[in-house]
């Protein structure tokens, strides 16, 4: 099951899923310089399952190219992240792909990017519901 | 979008996501029952090759690896074989609170059914394969305490486990007894990937709401209530899945003191170990080259909140493998109940899991889970029985 809410800067509005330029379409997050669309393989997350995330970065109008981009996962409500620390390789201009995540449990998941670029750092958090 | 709009797209998402046979209540299970129930099966679940371990479904790894189970020539003075922990009759633990190796040890013996569904091995997750798994106690000196020339000479001097090892790794390559050793490690976890538990009462009940067979699934014991287990409990949280652990770990309350002055680390130093330990999937013994087995080794990270943390085991005949939890400290499944009806939140690790909370169970209640508990044990235990080695 694929149960996806963006949310930006902690706040929740639910994104439609549009191309962001090229590359990854299956999800959107909007951050305040940059936009993160990505997909994950497999598309459907199963619990105890590792899976990889393909992410493409899109700087907004007036923003510079992002410099460094990072993928954490949390369960707020839990009080804990993952148990394995994602590691991030850049595939491109902006594309990066992530792998090592597993979400151990069912439930409410929160995946963090976190993106660098001259326009400073930002968090962008999307909510993924885990039956 | 509003709170109630957000709910709402939550729900369609649940809805449209709901496995066929759910959705509408059946022989008085209500839909969120059977959406659980139907989270827990089928069973019994295949055991996949293990790209680390070559001879995995070797039928002559695994009657090699079943003879040295039982052979107590694999330790120092021929004093002990695995099973004389892992008692086929005391579904493959000892009964015992704390293991008994040569002298008491800190944690309680894991039964072994359907150990080959795990991703990690042992309390503390020490070992990242079961062939890796099996290494450690044969060389522990508190334990088997051989070496591994003394596992080489055993194969190289015994026709019969010449024989088998030679039909299923093929000609020697070289002497190395460690090389042996993992060998003999393999075929062992080959045999142990053969142990996978028959159908049970739970299993039963999910075959007949997986068919929408009221009839059936009226047969289950009425006083096992799944509410309880699935819902206030929350315990299907962690113990979620076919086997009934998501295999990862998390500190409950269990005291980790094992002796004045001594801590029992638990997850954090499995990880230290697992991460040195040359016989695991990152190492030269591992027959999976590139590494597609061993994600969970590459990316798994320790950090404080490990300290203290211990498997969540499986709770598939979890009635026969008294007593419980990594030292052995409740003797019944009433007493596991009660602990987390009374969870000495104080105990907790402060960045530990914030679901955690005393349940607050009636007596009936704690019957009731222990009812539900005793349903996931099975009927039959298969088990192999190859003939001699020709």
């Amino acid at each position: 099951m694929r149960r996806w809410l963006i949310l930006v800067m902690g706040l929740l509005p639910v994104q439609a899923l549009a191309d962001c330029e090229s590359g990854s379409t299956q999800h959107r997050a909007e951050g305040r310089a940059v936009t993160v669309a990505f997909a994950t393989q497999p598309a459907r997350i199963k619990v105890g399952e590792f899976f990889s995330l393909d992410a493409t970065l899109c700087p907004k109008a007036g923003a510079s190219a992002v410099r460094a981009f990072k993928v954490d996962a949390s369960m707020p409500d839990h009080k804990h992240g993952m148990n394995y620390q994602p590691s991030v390789v850049r595939k491109g201009d902006n594309a990066y792909t992530a792998n090592g995540l597993m979400f151990h449990m069912p439930g409410r998941w929160q995946l963090v990017f976190e993106v660098d670029s001259a326009a400073g750092r930002e968090r962008i958090l999307a909510d993924y519901q885990l039956d | 979008m509003s709170p109630s709009g957000l709910t709402l797209a939550l729900l369609l998402a649940a809805a449209t996501a709901l496995p066929a046979g759910a959705g509408q209540s059946l022989a008085g299970f209500s839909a969120e029952e059977i959406r659980q129930v139907l989270r827990h099966g089928p069973w019994p679940q295949t055991v996949p090759p293990d790209p680390a371990n070559r001879v995995s479904g070797n039928p002559a790894a695994v009657a090699l690896g079943r003879a040295l189970f039982f052979d107590s020539r694999l330790s120092a003075g021929n004093a002990m074989a695995c099973a004389t922990c892992h008692r086929p009759e005391g579904a493959l633990s000892d009964g015992r609170e704390r293991a008994l190796g040569r002298v008491r040890l800190d944690r309680n013996t894991p039964g072994l059914w359907n150990v080959a569904l795990a991703r990690w091995f042992g309390w503390d997750g020490a070992a990242d394969s079961l062939w890796a798994f099996v290494i450690r106690p044969i060389l522990n000196p508190d334990e088997m305490a051989a070496t591994p020339r003394q596992v080489a000479e055993l194969i190289h001097g015994d026709a019969a486990l010449a024989c088998w090892h030679a039909k299923a790794f093929g000609p020697p390559q070289g002497t190395d007894p460690e090389r042996l050793l993992s060998d003999a490690a393999k075929a062992i976890a080959a045999y142990l990937e053969t142990l996978v538990s028959g159908k049970s009462d739970f299993d039963l009940l999910y075959d007949a709401l997986a068919q929408a067979d009221a009839a059936a699934a009226l047969r289950y014991p009425p006083d096992a209530r799944l509410a309880l287990f699935f819902g206030r409990g929350q315990c299907a949280v962690c113990h979620v899945g076919p086997n009934f652990s998501n295999g990862e770990f998390h500190d409950i309350g269990i005291p980790y003191l094992v002796a004045p002055g001594r801590v029992d680390p638990g997850r954090h130093g499995g990880i230290a170990l697992v991460k040195r330990d040359r016989f695991n999937r990152l190492g030269e013994f591992s027959d999976d080259a590139a590494g597609v087995s061993a994600d969970h080794t590459r990316h798994v990270v320790q950090n404080h909140t490990t300290y203290g943390q211990f498997k969540v085991p499986s709770l598939r005949n979890i009635e026969l493998t008294a007593p419980y939890m990594h030292n052995g400290h409740l003797q019944t499944l009433h007493d596991v109940v009660r602990h987390y009806s009374d969870l000495p939140e104080e105990r907790l690790h402060q960045d530990g899991e914030a679901l955690l909370k005393p349940l607050h169970l009636s007596e009936q209640e704690i019957d009731a889970l222990v009812a539900f508990l005793r349903t996931l044990t099975s009927r039959q235990f298969p088990q192999v029985n190859p003939a001699g080695c020709r």
